[in-house]
């Protein structure tokens, strides 16, 4: 990839798809890099803020497709508070993990967990941790993790073992539905 | 002075303490919070992180119920806080999106409204020398390290202080109610909730350091504004190996313990690190 970066030519059709009306303001990164010197991922992650804006001008599509630092972003929003270009850095994250279809190994979790916790607002209109918890412990593979902490937090009444019942359910379900729609049409 | 109420998903589920102190608090400081009637999840990070759109519709379609009451929206979640807040400003703002949004929802949202965060309310609504006057049980020998976390303060356009990157909104408050609160560097590093189901190394990781930094700088327990922080920083002091015993209270909690309300009244029997040691000098 270093030599792709050394050709230094700006990918203006990559551009276009990623951010159509320019609102994440790629082109005006300095490269100073206090986005990452603040990361609050900076020591997991694979790619560093600075570097994924820089990829992103490049049209380096299928690295940033394979990154991990997409799905490692905890959405803090450090990096585009700081940023003296106003650099937009989380809302192309964002753009880029609705784009990527899966995320790479154990970082599934984090796809698998987004999913869930939609169809749970989608259904109830509100989130339902306890099924929430269930389908994606079932579905992440990861079944033990925080099991113990379960007695306590059903003791103290901090998690609900029946659905919230919210009216609202139902046009909740329509802009799902909607916007869904839409994007398949896409 | 009264408000529509956003209150979101968790201050009825994991932070039940928090929802119990808001209202006991509001109910003791004259503040009216009207629960936004038929309020919907704010979609919180899986919403921003899959489609925009869908980041946008969901805020919105419970503005719009706000709406007819005109008043301004008051949140406590720190996430719902942040998604409203932006849905707000982004919709103002972006025209292409608010007609988007407009024609997912069935109806067009201007951003009109105020969003605010409680503690916000409480030092410009209410007003510091007001609450000071109320207090009954000042709360002293606490030495409070006031957490604020990413999203109240972030991007500076949403922040709830003035100053992002040094807040001190909470320490105004509790200062007001008699406690000791600490100068420490991490108060708006960020706690990776939005991780704490999917990547528990990493949480571990950033909830050790802003304990350990908030121990080393001699605080016996720690403030927050938003109830995953609470939850992480709480639930995790059980499995981090080096043991610390900083109870994480909500600033409602410590508030109105100050104005003389019951511990079942705010729900400090919820808290899973223990704070009656804490708690036993004032």
């Amino acid at each position: 990839m270093s030599s792709r970066i050394i050709e230094n030519k700006v990918d203006i059709d990559y551009l276009q798809k990623l951010d159509p009306s320019g609102e994440f303001r790629l082109t005006a990164c300095l490269q100073c890099a206090r986005c990452s010197s603040g990361c609050t991922m900076r020591e997991e992650t694979d790619f560093l803020p600075h570097q994924l804006n820089r990829m992103a001008i490049l049209g380096l599509e299928k690295e940033l497709m394979g990154s991990k630092a997409i799905w490692m972003c905890v959405s803090c929003q450090t990096c585009f508070s700081r940023c003296p270009m106003q650099v937009n850095t989380p809302a192309m994250i964002d753009k880029l993990r609705g784009m990527a279809l899966d995320a790479p190994g154990e970082l599934k979790r984090v796809k698998i967990f987004n999913d869930v916790m939609l169809s749970s607002i989608k259904r109830f209109g509100r989130t339902y941790d306890f099924m929430l918890m269930a389908i994606y412990k079932l579905r992440s593979g990861d079944l033990f993790t925080d099991l113990t902490k379960l007695p306590a937090m059903l003791r103290k009444g901090k998690f609900n073992l029946f659905p919230p019942r919210t009216a609202g359910r139902k046009s909740v379900r329509g802009i799902f539905n909607r916007v869904f729609g839409r994007r398949e049409q896409r | 002075m009264k408000y529509s109420f956003f209150p979101g998903c968790s201050l009825e589920s994991t932070a039940r303490d928090f929802g119990m102190s808001v209202h006991a608090v509001a109910k003791a400081l004259a503040i009216e919070l009207e629960e936004i009637p038929d309020w919907t999840c704010c979609g919180s990070t899986p919403a921003h992180a899959t489609d925009a759109v869908l980041a946008a519709a969901l805020p919105a379609r419970n503005l719009l119920a706000a709406e007819k009451a005109g008043r301004d929206v008051v949140v406590c979640c720190a996430s719902c806080y942040g998604r409203l807040a932006s849905a707000n400003y982004e919709l103002a703002k972006d025209e292409k999106l608010r007609s988007e949004v407009a024609s997912i929802i069935g109806q067009e949202y201007s951003g009109g409204l105020k969003v605010r965060h409680l503690l916000e309310v409480l030092i410009k609504d209410v007003g510091t020398s007001e609450i000071r006057d109320l207090v009954v049980r000042p709360l002293k020998g606490l030495k409070v390290a006031c957490y604020y976390g990413c999203l109240l303060t972030r991007p500076p356009e949403l922040s709830i202080a003035d100053e992002p990157e040094d807040p001190r909104l909470m320490e105004e408050l509790l200062e007001a109610v008699g406690a000791e609160t600490i100068e420490w560097p991490y108060k708006t590093e960020c706690c990776g909730a939005s991780f704490s189901i999917t990547r528990v190394e990493t949480v571990k990781r950033l909830c050790s350091e802003i304990l350990k930094m908030a121990d080393e700088s001699g605080a016996n327990c720690i403030a927050v504004a938003c109830p995953l922080c609470q939850t992480n920083l709480d639930l995790r002091q059980l499995d981090i190996e080096e043991k610390f015993n900083l109870p994480v209270f909500y600033f409602t909690q410590l508030l109105g313990l100050a104005l003389g309300l019951s511990n079942e009244k705010l729900g400090i029997g919820k808290l899973m690190t223990d704070p009656t040691k804490v708690l036993q000098f004032c």
